[in-house]
């Protein structure tokens, strides 16, 4: 591309990024990664560069990742409100940290189901010498996460609430998609201003192609499930197990497997069985889903067993929700960001900046490496 | 005369926004950076003169920690049958017209799930006077001791691919050992969740990967607390001491190591988590005498073997089940949840795995050895089953009787799922019989 050309595709694309909304309505579930407004999203960008956008602040980090709120740089007018999530990936630290094949899978598994109403849209991705981008929708309600410490612990219809809606996110993911999500947390789900989940961070997410086990352990200690401690291949059945732990965690607000050394945390959840506390009282229906879902036997987890999701649906803990309003967004969220105009982001904490001195991206290493991040 | 204090508040906030930014249009950057604090002035402005003032004293986002309901529920009188249980109401779209509301007041959410007409869809177990419990101010009783509250980091071992699935020839590394060294290991990590699960050939290829480690003198440092862990340890000879460094990891100076916690003897052993992925090591290991001798196994080498054998095993199961006519209308996805649920079995020779008249509860592949099958009144065999034949799968049909006995002419290896697990993860058999038509044998 000539420079001109390359300016003018880059004006493009950021009308398209400007002009990207979040006010439709979902569709339905068997067309999201169908409809031709949602192919358009999760492109690699032709031409556009970080120069494009004004970081604001950092909303999150990570290992090798930092998320900054950026608006377009040099908007046009009406666009001056428009922001964005940049997700920054340091093309040394992913190499390092031996993650490439997994920040790949994100890329696609996000690009794949960008549209689904409590998954993180992904806009387009592009990169440079050093970095990966991931130009993502804004959540500005702040982490499920910060809520629930600053509450200590949520009530039933609370948890029930954003249970339903990851019953929704995994339902597609496993049974649309053939992707298992992997790393289920509180940290990992966001607000969206009306107060709806946002799932983020697809970091640990994989198509299992023709339901084929995969061997990497990776997630959280405490959500790991026990098929993925002891190496014994895994699937899909392991965001239901997370599922169980978040539940607890949210009525709790605690895990029900925790000791300062991780190695004893494994420990219990091969081998114990999940124990509830007097206080708070849980709820019958609350502590049997628990328990269904954090099963040992994957031949007997709710969520994996016969019937899938809809089995899950219809366990009693959920009685009376509609699914198809839940869906839909129809229920009124339990929580409302305090949103106080476009771009706030007092619901995220503050972070240290990054550190000086970081590793260079050599041209060594570019020759090496820079063929395995050509999607970005 | 010196300038406002606000004033130089803002430039200084301003400033540090320079610093870190480092804007190529400046001037943008200012004109971009004054309009933004003006937005959010007024938006605070608007949000301290709503009619609750009184609610600005909560910090915390959203309308936790304060006394609102964030469910609606009492007070507003509309409603309040339905709203009785505090639970989240549906939004209605005609309502969205006050747009000023602060969502920090207590009247937001009443203002919206008050005028519901819905009823209770989230439930309604929650009491209907008062916060609901999870907002009341909560002690930290019942919490467990030191937990952590902060934010937890993800964990991750190297993505391998199963060497059968690949071009390279891998096989695990072996270290032959003498009978006693064998036992002596066997014993060590028999109770160890990462080993206690293995099958016989994953155990024997462990043992034979374990590498010894000669540690001539004391006072050497096997593993460092910080450092990055690749290697578990099992102590065979002499024995070597804990530190722990409150700090995190191993300090420069005489203090460094922190203080001795404990003392790891020959069988012992050390360093497991970095079997798993590769994180900082939580203690310093040091030899306590001379002449130590240590096995040693790294991670990858580990995973490997549990990878292979659990991905053989599997596609072993999975293509036994295509053979099975029973199955043959399975999908994939279907067929790979059996052979998650399959057990092995193992039979030494002349053991009869099914008996003829018994009720059928399970049906078994033969994974090795030979078997057979009688029928009473017959000497003779009635039918011989090898590597990769089935038997018994009627059971998973009905509850008839076994037609025949099945015993093992050596000894045997089996793969095997009962009825019950099989209709709990696909339902009846009968609908998937519905799909095609079967005759059976046993």
């Amino acid at each position: 591309m000539s420079p001109t050309e390359r300016k003018e595709v880059a004006e493009q694309e950021k009308q398209f990024v400007a002009h990207f909304s979040e006010q439709h309505d979902p569709l339905p579930p068997e067309e999201v990664s169908q409809a031709p407004r949602n192919k358009e999203l999760g492109r690699s960008s032709r031409a556009l560069t970080v120069h494009d956008f004004e970081l604001v602040r950092t909303l999150g980090t990570g290992t090798f990742a930092r998320v900054w709120l950026v608006r377009l740089a040099d908007p046009a007018p009406e666009d001056r409100d428009k922001v964005f999530a940049l997700k920054v990936l340091r093309k040394v630290e992913v190499i390092k940290l031996k993650q490439v094949d997994h920040v790949n899978h994100e890329r696609q598994v996000l690009a794949d189901v960008a549209g689904h109403p409590f998954i993180t849209t992904l806009i387009t991705s592009f990169s440079d010498h050093d970095s990966l981008y991931m130009l993502l929708d804004y959540c500005p309600g702040g982490e499920v996460f910060s809520y629930l410490r600053k509450a200590k612990r949520f009530d039933e219809n609370t948890a029930r609430f954003y249970a339903a809606e990851i019953v929704c996110i995994l339902e597609f993911l496993h049974e649309r998609e053939g992707v298992a999500y992997r790393d289920l947390k509180p940290e990992n789900l966001l607000l969206d201003a009306e107060g709806h989940i946002k799932l983020v961070d697809f970091g640990f997410a994989k198509r299992l192609g023709n339901s084929k086990p995969q061997y990497t352990l990776c997630g959280t200690p405490e959500y790991l499930a026990p098929e993925v401690i002891q190496s014994k291949g895994h699937t899909t059945a392991v965001d239901w197990w997370a599922l169980g732990i978040l539940i607890y965690e949210f009525l709790t607000g605690y895990p029900p497997f925790w000791n300062q050394n991780p190695i004893e945390i494994y420990k219990q959840i091969v081998s114990k069985p999940v124990h509830f506390p007097n206080e708070p009282a849980i709820s019958e229906p609350a502590k049997d889903i628990i328990r269904q879902f954090c099963t040992v036997d994957r031949s007997k987890r709710l969520g994996n067993i016969s019937g899938g999701a809809q089995r899950v649906k219809d366990h009693p803990f959920f009685q009376g929700v509609n699914w198809e309003d839940c869906y839909y967004r129809k229920y009124r969220g339990p929580i409302i960001p305090p949103i106080r105009y476009p771009g706030d982001a007092q619901c995220f904490d503050m972070y240290p900046d990054e550190k000086e001195g970081r590793e260079h991206y050599s041209d060594d290493l570019k020759r090496k490496w820079d063929d395995h991040f050509k999607d970005f | 005369m010196s300038l406002p204090s606000a004033y130089l508040e803002e430039i200084e906030s301003l400033n540090r926004e320079v610093l870190k930014t480092d804007p190529a249009d400046i001037l943008q950057f200012c004109a971009n950076y004054f309009s933004r604090r003006l937005e959010s002035e007024r938006a605070q402005f608007l949000l301290s003169t709503d009619r609750h003032p009184k609610m600005s004293g909560s910090t915390f986002p959203g309308r936790l920690g304060t006394n609102a309901n964030p469910f609606g529920g009492d007070g507003t009188g509309v409603g309040k049958e339905q709203m009785s249980s505090g639970a989240i109401s549906k939004v209605m779209e005609e309502e969205e017209n006050d747009t000023i509301t602060s969502p920090t007041t207590s009247s937001f959410a009443f203002t919206k799930g008050g005028s519901s007409t819905f009823g209770a869809p989230f439930g309604g177990d929650a009491s209907g006077d008062g916060p609901p419990s999870s907002f009341k101010p909560t002690s930290s009783e019942g919490f467990p001791a030191h937990y952590g509250m902060g934010r937890r980091t993800s964990v991750s071992a190297e993505s391998l691919n199963p060497t059968a699935s690949s071009n390279d020839n891998w096989s695990p590394p072996f270290h032959p050992k003498s009978e006693d060294q064998i036992a002596r290991l066997k014993k060590s990590i028999s109770g160890n969740f990462l080993f206690s699960h293995l099958d016989d050939e994953q155990s024997s290829q462990v043992l034979g990967a374990l590498v010894e480690k000669p540690i001539p003198a004391k006072g050497i440092k096997v593993i460092t607390q910080g450092d990055q862990g690749d290697f578990f340890y099992v102590v065979e000879k002499g024995s070597f001491d804990v530190y722990v460094n409150p700090a995190g990891s191993l300090q420069p100076g005489l203090d460094g190591l922190g203080s001795k916690v404990a003392t790891i003897e020959p069988g012992g052993s050390f360093g497991e988590l970095a079997l798993m992925y590769n994180a900082p090591r939580a203690a310093t290991v040091m030899s306590a005498e001379a002449g130590c001798t240590l096995w040693a196994l790294d991670r990858i080498t580990f995973r490997r073997i549990l990878m292979d054998s659990t991905f053989q095993r599997r596609r072993l199961y999975e293509s036994f089940l295509e053979e099975v006519p029973l199955l043959s209308t399975l999908t994939r996805y279907e067929r790979s949840k059996i052979a998650d649920a399959l057990e092995t079995q193992k039979f030494p020779a002349g053991t009869a795995i099914i008996k003829e008249g018994d009720a059928g509860e399970a049906f078994y592949l033969l994974e090795s050895g030979e078997a057979e099958a009688y029928k009473a009144g017959t000497q003779q065999s009635v039918k011989q089953y090898a590597k990769g034949d089935y038997f018994g799968e009627l059971a998973l049909l009905n509850d008839a009787p076994r037609a025949a006995s099945v015993v093992s002419k050596t000894e045997v290896k089996v793969a095997t799922l009962g009825k019950d697990g099989f209709q709990r993860l696909l339902g009846p058999v009968e609908s998937i019989m519905r799909r095609t038509k079967y005759e059976g044998s046993i």
